[in-house]
């Protein structure tokens, strides 16, 4: 192109010369054949110089014409970068994450009297000894503005679609360290409950955490301090108030309830190690919808039993709901071998429910409440074995009811309105199962879990929905499990 | 066909890294790192012909994004790890990762050679960052407006001017952003309005500013004794971090990095050794 150029505005340089070289060189007459022959070299050397020195100056011209054409070009592109530059910056901020889980699991005897219940992944059908499942088919996006953050994280399995988390955090710009998070998301409450069903190494929860809180999200409001920096920066705080009534319920009374979590982590010198710990607490209620309150205490048989309050300033009255908890986590690195793990966890407080249930109630129950102290925990040890593998074993127990021992469930007391049931039986659970990384990706779980009840030996009489816990229960379950997570 | 034809390749290639017992370590992360990086794979690999060093870049963040899924063995980072990152390696691997301080860095703020400016101090560059200053003529320039360059978000310079110089404000919305530290020099270098941050190690033809700590303080050039001195103040270290404590070939080429001859390379990149 620039040589087309160049060859064309010479041609016609040639073709035209100008007029004033003409004039110069004719300004006298010259008759000596050799100077007539000099004069004419010079004329035409002047005239070729002349017609060069103008072509020259077309040719820079029209150079220069396209070099401005080409920078146009250019700053034409670049601002098209910039417009897509700042298009694909916008993007960025957008991220879709989720992770699918397979599973197949069977239990040992097909008996739905044995109530697994919504516990090592829910509830058998009725002539049912295995089944698969999609236990979670998890779609995440995240607007991400750095200070400020959009989550809305729906649960599509076969049973349908559920909203998990929607909510915005924003953290303030000074300090970076304190925010506000609103909307419904994990409750600020130990270790377990925040930390991602993807990750864990085992296919549920703890059943003390199923219980008291089911679904793990709730809708509130929180804040939280989090220094990323300076010598505070191994602390986070959370408090929030919620509505006390889960994550997919509209709340029932007007009463909320106060969760906070404060952790600490300590790194531990030069081993590659931490030791995570942290407090919780919850300070709630339940909404009593009838004058009867159930404590435990001496029924008049003298054995031990709910006993009932049934003043009516009990109707409408909040029942307390209170836990205390504390976490720990070790993290070892174990040289040549990979990094182990151990977890544990406790907690305690008073539960309000009903005779037949101590899951915190989503709905307002309809029947008197039962409030019941409790303890649960849990015990994880996780070991890598490598990069791609690990290997987990995990005790937990919830006693949903600590004023009773296996011993003090009898005939006597386990009937009527005061009478014990199955939801004060104690319940624990080995567990031990094997990870592979199969890539980014994939994961594959096998796992067992060794589903123990206590044994109510002072049980008689086979019609007693007690009868099957006088001796454990055949509730063990083998789970396999596939994760695609991205 | 061709997929069979790629397997059977990938799988003659492994085949033949076994038996030739090659070790192969991948690095990926910061790229402000990437060309020390490379110079130290191709100086180990030359006198260690049984360990195979792959070394790409992406960012800090996506180095260790590599790192916490088990993509690579090596992540470096130009900024240290954060809580979050350092929380999902323990969940993952029940370790909180080593850190390995490999070099240091005068994070150099540049402007086009042709400008009158020697010098700024850091209440200067924050507030030309932040967008409060605007014009050259504010810090004793020509009357132009000040074309701000920098890096994307997902850079560990970028992350570390914004804590360090920024202190934590964000940055100007008219700050173009650019995919490396080499494309903020270029462009830098073709706008005399221009001004931009990286690495020193891409610092050529174009002017490396003296920076003050405060607008009484004297200004200091980003070179080694002033940097090792703390006088200069944009430094920071640059990081390897691996998820346990090295063993194995892992370890031989850590150890080569920090040794005499592995900081050399540091200085001939233009970085700091750290011993």
């Amino acid at each position: 192109m620039r040589g087309a150029l160049f060859t064309l505005v010479a041609v016609c340089a040639i073709a035209h010369p100008p007029t004033g070289a003409q004039e110069r060189t004719g300004t006298r007459e010259l008759t000596d054949p050799q100077e007539q022959a000099g004069a004419q070299e010079v004329a035409g050397n002047q005239e070729q110089s002349g017609a060069q020195e103008i072509a020259g100056d077309q040719e820079q011209a029209a150079t220069k014409g396209e070099l401005e054409e080409v920078k146009g070009a250019v700053q034409g592109l670049s601002e098209s970068a910039m417009e897509y530059r700042g298009f694909v910056d916008a993007l960025r901020k957008i991220k879709v994450s989720g992770y699918v889980q397979t599973q197949w699991r069977s239990t040992d005897l097909m008996n739905t009297a044995y109530p697994i219940g919504n516990f090592s992944g829910g509830q058998f059908g009725g002539n049912v000894k295995n089944v698969f499942q999609v236990r979670r088919g998890r779609v995440k996006v995240t607007y991400d503005n750095v200070i400020t953050q959009f989550v809305v994280q729906i649960d599509a399995i076969q049973t349908g679609v559920v909203l998990k988390d929607a909510y915005l955090s924003v953290t303030e710009p000074w300090t970076n360290s304190f925010g506000l998070q609103a909307g419904v998301f994990d409750r600020p409450f130990g270790y377990e409950i925040s930390y991602s069903s993807s990750s864990r190494e085992t296919p549920e929860r703890s059943r003390v955490y199923q219980t008291l809180f089911p679904g793990e999200r709730e809708l509130g409001a929180k804040v939280f301090y989090a220094p990323q920096s300076g010598p505070l920066s191994f602390l986070r705080a959370d408090v929030g108030v919620f509505n006390g009534s889960g994550p997919s319920a509209n709340d029932y009374d007007s009463n909320k309830d106060l969760i906070g979590h404060i952790a600490a982590q300590i790194p531990l010198g030069d081993m590659n190690a931490a030791l995570d710990v942290g407090v919780s607490g919850y300070v709630g209620s339940v909404r009593n919808n009838t004058k009867y309150l159930y404590t435990m205490g001496a029924l008049a048989n003298g054995s031990p039993g709910f006993v009932v309050d049934s003043v009516g300033t009990n109707v409408s009255a909040p029942v307390g709901r209170t836990y205390v908890g504390v976490d720990a986590q070790v993290y070892l690195d174990v040289p040549s071998i990979g990094g182990a793990i151990v977890r544990g966890e406790y907690v305690a407080g008073k539960q309000p429910g009903t005779s037949s249930s101590t899951t915190s109630p989503s709905t307002q129950p309809a029947t008197g409440i039962y409030r019941r102290e409790f303890s649960g925990f849990y015990v994880y040890y996780v070991q890598n074995l490598g990069d791609r593998n690990q290997i987990v074993v995990k005790y937990d127990a919830y006693d949903p009811n600590t004023k009773v021992a296996a011993a003090d469930f009898q005939s006597g007391n386990t009937v009527g309105a005061g009478g014990l049931t199955v939801t004060d039986i104690k319940f624990s659970t080995l567990g031990f199962g094997l990870v592979h990384y199969w890539d980014d990706n994939v994961k594959f779980m096998l796992y067992y879990e060794i589903v123990s009840n206590e044994e109510l030996t002072g049980i008689t009489g086979a019609s007693s929905s007690l009868s099957p816990y006088v001796d454990n229960a055949r509730d063990n379950v083998l789970t396999f499990r596939t994760q695609y997570r991205f | 066909m061709k997929k069979l034809a790629l397997s059977m390749i990938a799988l003659a290639m492994f085949v033949q890294s076994a038996a030739l017992g090659e070790e192969k370590i991948t690095v990926k992360g910061s790229d402000t790192m990437v060309i020390l990086a490379q110079r130290w794979a191709e100086k180990y690999m030359a006198t260690h012909q049984d360990v195979v060093v792959q070394v790409t870049g992406g960012g800090s963040g996506t180095g260790i994004s590599a790192l916490i899924n088990g993509s690579t063995d090596i992540c470096n980072a130009s900024r240290p790890m954060k809580r979050s990152e350092i929380d999902k390696l323990k969940q993952r691997y029940g370790t909180r990762g080593v850190e390995i301080k490999s070099a240091l860095d005068g994070l150099s703020v540049y402007v086009n050679a042709e400008g009158p400016i020697q010098e700024l101090s850091l209440g200067q560059l924050k507030d030309i960052y932040t967008g409060k200053i605007t014009n050259w003529r504010e810090v004793g320039g020509p009357n132009a407006k000040i074309i701000v360059y920098g890096r994307e978000n997902n850079s560990g310079t970028y992350v570390y001017f914004k804590d360090n110089v920024l202190l934590g404000e964000d940055f100007t919305a008219a700050m173009q952003t650019m995919p490396g530290t080499a494309a903020v020099v270029n462009a830098v270098g073709k706008d005399k309005s221009g001004i931009g941050y990286g690495g020193a190690a891409y610092g050529k033809g174009i002017r490396e500013l003296k920076v003050k700590k405060d607008a009484s303080a004297a200004g200091y050039a980003p070179t080694l004794e002033n940097i090792k001195s703390g006088d200069y103040p944009i430094s920071r270290y640059l990081y390897m971090y691996v998820r346990n404590r090295p063993t194995g070939a892992l370890k031989g080429f850590i150890d080569w990095i920090l040794s005499e001859e592995g900081q050399k390379i540091v200085t001939e990149v233009g970085y700091f050794p750290i011993r």
